[in-house]
């Protein structure tokens, strides 16, 4: 092989610090949203994760323009004909070498920050509309919120399969050209000819980097360093939901006052006029108290769309159907199947009706994706 | 106007206390008026602890400290909920048996849940006295 093909054997500086700190802590960001996406009591640190992978494109846009020789984009911006060239060559194993990124990779890469903004845009507004957090709380309904949620999973599971490209490529060009691209990664050096070495390595923007991610970092998780067993910290509180003293006092009395927003209009209705009868009580309301109860309960039925369990419920739950238990509907079902039957038989949970024993804001009615903790086995 | 407010506050809850004694002494006479005859409060020690078969399940029993503990001045726990509920006994709770719609509301509600019917004026009138000492 001669020189030209092997890239020469100078080890030279190619991959600058920023380019490689981005790296590194984009694949730690993205693999920690994938890690905490489903399940929902870590939407605050799929939240973060989410910001951080957001945050590391908008910088890596910014060096692609600024950073050094094989950061910048225009170094890599390579036509369809060369993409096309250096795939067909490397099915014969006669690629070419290139110190920075190859044709078919600087693609891969393009499509991949593409992508990864349109996952990290979509799922700000998902974060806005189906859970009304974040910088564009408020600006949609739920419904929309729900809409845009298949655009977030969507791009999420492209840029999945993109990234799995992109590792098959590194692995194969590895092989290829008997040269450690992930090592590479980590060093910045790779094999070639001096003329092709980058200029700096750009430290002290690393730094800065390095700073800005662990003191977000900081400041965004900095709640859960006064939690207490007793007072744990909900990151994500929700909306303050309408509250009646009678409703608190009278239906508090046995068992969680369970908010409005948690069963349709038709539902409370049922059962307060059923309250003689109520699952094996008489209630003995009388009727001042049972036409108030009433009135506060329709009124701010799931219907009424006040928070996000309230507008799962209102449009998951069949409308012939009037379920007089909240544990009866399908979206409550849907989101507890996956709980172990040990679970429910503790003595501190003891009934599924008791939702304070996880759902850290029962009292609230917000049940937020957050304000939950699975019970410890063993206490 | 602080001390007319402290006043104010006072006497609502001297009132309260007052209101309490009130409060059972009143039911009291009203059941007598519907027909009970002397109460006793160890007819009532005998009703609060008295079993009777459970119609949802085979070989249980209910009695009031199912729910309300054996302990009156302890806090009793709902059967089925979990729910905590605050001591009966006057003595260590000063809100029981202070509102009388209250009292109607309960015997009402869970003399038809232990007994499976409502309770009458004598059944009552026994229960409260014999609460009202402890």
């Amino acid at each position: 092989m001669s020189d030209q093909q092997t890239g020469g054997h100078q080890r030279i500086f190619v991959w600058d610090l920023p380019t490689r700190i981005f790296h590194w802590l984009l694949v730690a960001s993205y693999a920690g949203a994938w890690l905490t996406f489903d399940d929902n009591r870590y939407l605050y640190e799929h939240t973060f994760a989410g910001y951080t992978f957001f945050g590391l494109l908008s910088f890596r846009l910014l060096w692609g323009m600024v950073g050094s020789r094989h950061a910048r984009f225009r170094a890599f911006a390579y036509d369809w004909p060369s993409v096309s060239a250096y795939l067909r060559a490397l099915l014969t194993g006669k690629a070419a070498r290139h110190a920075g990124h190859n044709p078919a990779g600087s693609w891969a890469i393009f499509l991949m920050i593409g992508l990864g903004f349109v996952v990290s845009i979509a799922g700000l507004f998902t974060l806005g509309g189906e859970e009304q957090h974040g910088p564009f709380k408020g600006v949609m309904a739920f419904a929309a919120g729900t809409n845009i949620k298949e655009i977030h999973e969507s791009a999420a599971w492209l840029l999945l399969a993109l990234t799995i490209l992109h590792v098959i490529g590194v692995i194969a060009e590895s092989f290829l050209h008997r040269e450690n691209l992930v090592l590479a990664m980590v060093t910045g050096y790779k094999f070639g000819s001096k003329g092709e070495a980058a200029d700096s390595p750009y430290a002290n923007i690393a730094v800065i980097m390095i700073l800005t991610v662990a003191g977000s970092g900081f400041f965004y998780f900095k709640g859960y360093l006064n939690a207490a067993p007793d007072k744990p910290y909900i990151p994500f509180q929700g909306p303050l939901l309408p509250d009646n003293a009678t409703w608190r006092e009278e239906c508090g009395e046995c068992h969680l006052a369970y908010h409005p927003t948690l069963l349709p209009a038709r539902s409370w209705q049922k059962l307060m006029a059923d309250q003689a009868e109520h699952f094996g009580d008489d209630l003995a309301l009388d009727e001042a108290t049972t036409l108030e109860i009433t009135a506060f309960l329709v009124k701010n039925a799931a219907e009424s769309r006040l928070s996000e369990p309230a507008w799962k419920i209102s449009s998951t739950t069949p409308p012939d159907q009037t379920p007089l238990r909240i544990t009866d509907t399908p979206y409550w079902k849907k989101k507890h199947k996956g709980i172990p039957e040990t679970i429910w038989k503790l003595p501190k949970v003891k009934d599924k009706g008791n939702c304070g024993a996880c759902h850290l804001d029962a009292e609230q009615g917000t049940f937020e994706d957050s304000g939950m903790r699975l019970p410890k086995a063993i206490q | 106007m602080k001390i007319h407010i402290l006043s104010i506050a006072l006497c609502a809850a001297m009132s309260a206390h007052i209101a309490a004694a009130d409060v059972v002494d009143n039911l009291l006479n009203t059941y007598q008026a519907a027909g009970a005859k002397d109460f006793s409060a160890g007819n009532g020690d005998d009703l609060w602890h008295q079993s009777h078969a459970d119609p949802e399940q085979a070989g249980k029993t209910r009695s009031c400290v199912t729910c309300h503990g054996k302990d009156l001045r302890a806090k009793g726990k709902h059967v089925r909920t979990g729910k905590v509920i605050d001591p009966m006994a006057p003595s260590v709770n000063k809100e029981r048996l202070t509102d009388a719609k209250f009292i109607e509301k309960w015997f009402k509600r869970n003399c038809k849940w232990v007994v499976g019917r409502e309770c009458t004026p004598q059944e009552k009138g026994d229960l409260l006295s014999y609460l009202r000492k402890q």
